[in-house]
């Protein structure tokens, strides 16, 4: 049994830990890369390649360096620390995922993704199909051997300034039916498109096709089983950005309970807070503990790799809500504010829950993999 | 070269289980499992039983180091062999001699104490208990006020202690009394051995709202005892009960515990109906289960970081009270689901039945009838060996630096 992480992976977490804090110095940095043109800075996001960040998602099969389940949780305990809001979980986590679990992995794309010169979204969601993997009411239909697609996507993250997008469509059967599904590549530059600030600060976008020309990835068992694949990966990164910013969060309390006097002397001294804080604690070793176990079988059978990552989304959305609301109570009011850090990590926490299936989806999924 | 984290046991510590599960087989007679899968009422014989056969293959101080007649374990071994007794439905190891005094003895004791005590302990012929807790000192231990005085030979102790668990099987008991009346709380207790057949000791039952009797009220009026019997120092007995607190407790959070009792109730709640169909199809009442057992898995792996990290040599601090807080919460949890699953079958209250031997018809289904009392026995587990309040504080004053 070892629970440490290797050298490689220390040496790893040290360095994109101090990269990323270098450039996400403060709030008011990240709230310059939410208000640039693409919504995150491009210029980060090729420093990040530079460094080998992207490329330590990425298997080596597919010209990474990196990503096992604790590469991802890595990083992205890293991103939920600095809040970063480049585009690491759309196009080097979803987008290659698809893109190498496809029977003829496209590693020219993945390279260009690793390299920081192609960005591809991942164009799942819809208005209606909350968080499922295969209910889908995109069309997609062949005409002259060419694949076309009609239809509506939502919450598309970086689908504004993505140059490719990867779509989900429907080529024959009921919107809910688990067959018939194609997985599809797509120009972005012919999309119409409708971008947005979600309210944690990232960007998302509705991209609208009209009988678009598609190429062929995947389809019918295959194109699930990538999907499947791809929204557990993101799930597991969720859960382990939700884990660095629920460090964020316990940190920031307890420094704030330590400074902040009332009835003449620091709230912290109050047992009542300090046995909230205790809680808190607690609840985080539990996400720690589950993030961790879903990041060591991301790599063996799918049903113990969902199992795992469902089992750790759904706590990281329950005690998400617990850290999230008792960082804002126990702050009081200067976690209200705009211009406190605090709430910036607050409203991730919570909003992570709305992302990849929320703590019912994983519930009822963990029950499904465990034959209740 | 990456290497990847490991959740696995070793080849080694599979093989060490294996011989602790065939050992268990081997030894432990069946009639015994059934009585502890049945909830039924363990005779002082049915300890012993276990207690002995753990003797004689020199397993019962699984805590003590070989010089002494231990085990050596590592953290991971004994955290196995803990998960493996518990799996094999045996009756628990009475922890008071073997497990709390005997590390104390032999970090404080004296060689003549050592070279006495530690032997019958070894052997069970001694029944020890602890002599903590008192009516008016619970949580707030250090305000004990049984008193020992001083008599040159001798010391004359008075007062009452309490929650004595087993107490009326025991031969002796260790006691934290009150040697220097004038000193602030925690300056003048001393850690005192009696002799439980000392004229003036009485035990008094005290039945626990699920109507058993396993806890004990012990008085002393006048009773002598040998000077001999203190534990180092006069007035530093606090120190030495603080060290048996944060003795190395690895199963404090009762995991095998939690998975035993997660499948009885997952296997009820398929037995049990609701509208003619199984309770387990209840979408709400399956979530409860499986958000228990997401809490359960998650603790599973936290334990086992806390194991891991024991054996390689870093003594678990916080962390034992943080376990010890989530094990009785998700412990208590799976009792009270395992009631809402019987819905009225949880009702009917037959003591009887707990004895060995009883062949009557249950009212019910047989695994009915220790849910309800069992429910209310485990409520104990919150708030005894320092109750999770208690833990709370102690964490927030060791990490916190408020």
């Amino acid at each position: 049994m070892d629970f440490t992480l290797s050298e490689e992976r220390k040496m790893l977490q040290e360095t994109v830990g101090k990269f990323f804090n270098s450039n996400y110095k403060n709030i008011d940095k990240r709230s310059e890369n939410v208000n640039l043109p693409e919504g995150y800075s491009k210029e980060f996001w090729k420093e990040s390649s530079d460094l080998g960040v992207i490329s330590a998602l990425v298997s080596p099969k597919f010209g990474g360096l990196g990503g096992s389940g604790e590469d991802i949780s890595i990083i992205f305990e890293l991103v939920g620390k600095s809040l970063c809001v480049e585009p690491f979980l759309s196009s080097a986590v979803l987008s290659s995922s698809v893109l190498s679990s496809i029977s003829n992995p496209r590693i020219d794309l993945i390279t260009d993704i690793i390299e920081g010169n192609l960005l591809i979204s991942f164009a799942h969601s819809e208005m209606n199909n909350r968080y499922e993997d295969h209910y889908i009411e995109t069309k997609a239909y062949l005409k002259n051997d060419e694949w076309n697609i009609n239809g509506t996507k939502s919450f598309v993250m970086n689908g504004d300034d993505a140059s490719k997008i990867i779509v989900s469509a429907r080529i024959n059967g009921d919107v809910n039916d688990r067959d018939g599904i194609g997985l599809f590549l797509v120009d972005n530059d012919q999309t119409l498109k409708r971008p947005y600030n979600t309210i944690d600060g990232y960007r998302s976008t509705e991209l609208t096709f009209k009988d678009l020309k598609g190429e062929l990835l995947a389809k019918d068992e295959n194109a699930l089983k990538c999907i499947i694949k791809a929204n557990s990966a993101g799930a597991l990164a969720l859960s382990a950005e939700a884990l660095g910013i629920m460090q964020i969060c316990f940190d920031l309390t307890l420094d704030y309970l330590k400074t902040r006097k009332q009835f003449g002397k620091s709230i912290g001294t109050f047992q009542s807070i300090q046995h909230r804080m205790v809680d808190m604690m607690l609840e985080i070793e539990q996400v720690k503990s589950a993030v961790m176990l879903a990041s060591s079988t991301f790599e063996t059978d799918d049903l113990t790799r969902d199992k795992n990552i469902s089992a750790a989304k759904n706590l990281v959305g329950r005690v998400g809500k617990l850290i999230a609301e008792e960082t804002i109570q126990l702050h009081g009011g200067i976690a209200m504010t705009w211009e406190y850090s605090a709430a910036h990590y607050a409203k991730r926490l919570i909003m992570i829950d709305h992302l990849m299936g929320d703590s019912d989806y994983h519930r009822d999924r963990f029950k499904l993999l465990s034959n209740f | 070269m990456v290497i990847k984290m490991n959740f696995e046991y070793s080849e080694k510590d599979e093989k060490f289980r294996k011989e602790v599960k065939d050992w268990l087989d081997e030894t432990l007679p069946k009639s015994l499992s059934e009585k502890v899968k049945k909830y039924q009422r363990l005779t002082k014989e049915d300890y012993e039983i276990f207690m002995n056969n753990l003797t004689a293959k020199g397993w019962l101080a699984w805590h003590w180091p070989k010089e002494y007649g231990g085990t050596g374990w590592n953290a991971i071994e004994k955290h196995i062999f803990e998960e493996e007794i518990i799996k094999a439905s045996a009756p628990r190891i009475v922890p008071f001699g073997v497990n709390m005094l005997g590390p104390v003895l032999i970090e404080f004791g004296t060689e003549e104490q050592k070279n006495y005590y530690l032997p019958r302990i070894l052997s069970n012929e001694d029944w020890w208990a602890q002599g903590y807790s008192e009516p008016g000192a619970g949580s707030d231990l250090a305000s004990l006020k049984t008193t020992a005085v001083d008599k040159g030979d001798h010391y004359l102790v008075n007062g009452q202690k309490t929650w004595t668990t087993l107490g009326h099987h025991a031969d002796k008991i260790f006691c934290l009394v009150k040697t220097d009346l004038k000193a602030k709380p925690q300056l003048g207790i001393s850690f005192l051995l009696i002799d439980m057949d000392t004229p003036g000791v009485e035990v008094k039952p005290i039945i626990t709202l699920d109507g058993e009797h396993e806890v004990n009220e012990v008085w002393f009026t006048n009773v002598k005892v040998p000077k001999k019997n203190i534990v180092g120092k006069e007035n530093e007995g606090w120190t030495y009960a603080k060290y048996l607190l944060t003795f190395e407790r690895t199963g404090i959070a009762g995991v095998p515990y939690s998975k035993s009792a997660l499948n009885h109730l997952k296997m009820i709640s398929k037995r049990s109906l609701k509208n003619g169909k199984p309770l387990i199809e209840d979408s709400i009442f399956s979530s409860e289960i499986a958000e228990l057992e997401i809490d359960l898995l998650a603790m599973e792996i936290f334990n086992l970081r806390t194991v891991s990290a024991a054996a390689e040599g870093k003594a678990p601090g916080m962390e034992s009270s943080l376990l010890k807080i989530k094990g009785t919460l998700v412990r208590q949890k799976t009792t009270e689901l395992l009631r809402k699953a019987l819905g009225p079958q949880a009702l009917p209250y037959l003591p009887e039945q707990f004895d060995e031997g009883w062949n009557e018809m249950p009212v019910g289904p047989s695994y009915a009838g220790p849910i309800a009392k069992q429910y209310f026995n485990m409520r104990k587990i919150s708030i005894y060996g320092g109750s999770n309040e208690i833990q709370k504080n102690i964490v927030a004053k060791a990490s916190f630096g408020l």
